[in-house]
């Protein structure tokens, strides 16, 4: 990754941090002085890296690891906003990128029943929960929206 | 990746596909927390895969499930 592509990719992660939510193409380019095009290439170097996911789609952020540009079944609040997690790993790591004690809400894939989970000092209140992973990590990125 | 409230739930999620590996909530906490953690920091740089590698390993998780791929 070079000196540009990393400083891309922080001022992207900043902006998603400061906004609450993906900051969309025109809205770095704005903060960047640069064009749109430029910043969407430096985007699609990234995923290319893996340093975010763009939606295949529109182009749009769909993934800033830990933090998820679109909603999914973990929400956190932490650092006094809600965010989207990816999974449940991520929803731990939104309290770790943010350094903050949070809350997790989520349902349990089978049965539904709401799983919240308080994150205090980097430790859950409910130890009893179990966390499964289905992908092995070798295959993580092969399609990284289903792992 | 997700959170379930026991076993016996996981097994019913999987309806008959091959388990993955399960770790109790607190080990995700540190696994999380270690590997996020530097997230946004101005000074982020990519992790490597041998560093990642070293944060599963060093937390238990060494089995070949937990094997990163080669660059």
């Amino acid at each position: 990754m070079n000196e540009n592509d990393l400083a891309l990719r922080n001022l992207t992660y900043a902006r998603f941090v400061e906004l609450g939510r993906a900051p969309t193409v025109a809205e770095i380019a704005a903060v960047a002085g640069r064009g749109r095009a430029e910043i969407l290439a430096g985007w699609e170097r990234l995923h290319a890296e893996h340093a975010l996911v763009l939606d295949s789609a529109t182009g749009d952020i769909r993934m800033a690891n830990p933090f998820s540009g679109v909603p999914t079944a973990y929400r956190v609040q932490a650092a006094g906003r809600w965010w989207y997690a990816n999974c449940a790993w991520d929803a731990f790591g939104i309290c770790a990128a943010l350094h903050s004690d949070g809350r997790i809400e989520t349902t349990c894939p089978d049965c539904g029943e709401g799983l919240p989970v308080a994150v205090a000092g980097q430790r859950p209140d409910d130890e009893s929960l179990l966390f499964h992973c289905l992908v092995p990590a070798a295959r993580w990125w092969d399609d990284i929206a289903f792992t | 990746m997700n959170l379930f409230r026991s076993e016996e739930h996981i097994g019913r999620w999987l309806g008959g596909r091959e388990p993955g590996a399960t770790i109790p909530v607190g080990k995700l906490s540190e696994l999380s927390h270690a590997w996020w953690d530097d997230r946004l920091s101005p000074g982020w740089r990519p992790h490597t895969r041998d560093g990642n590698q070293a944060i599963l390993d060093r937390l238990g998780l060494t089995a070949d499930f937990w094997r990163l791929p080669d660059p």
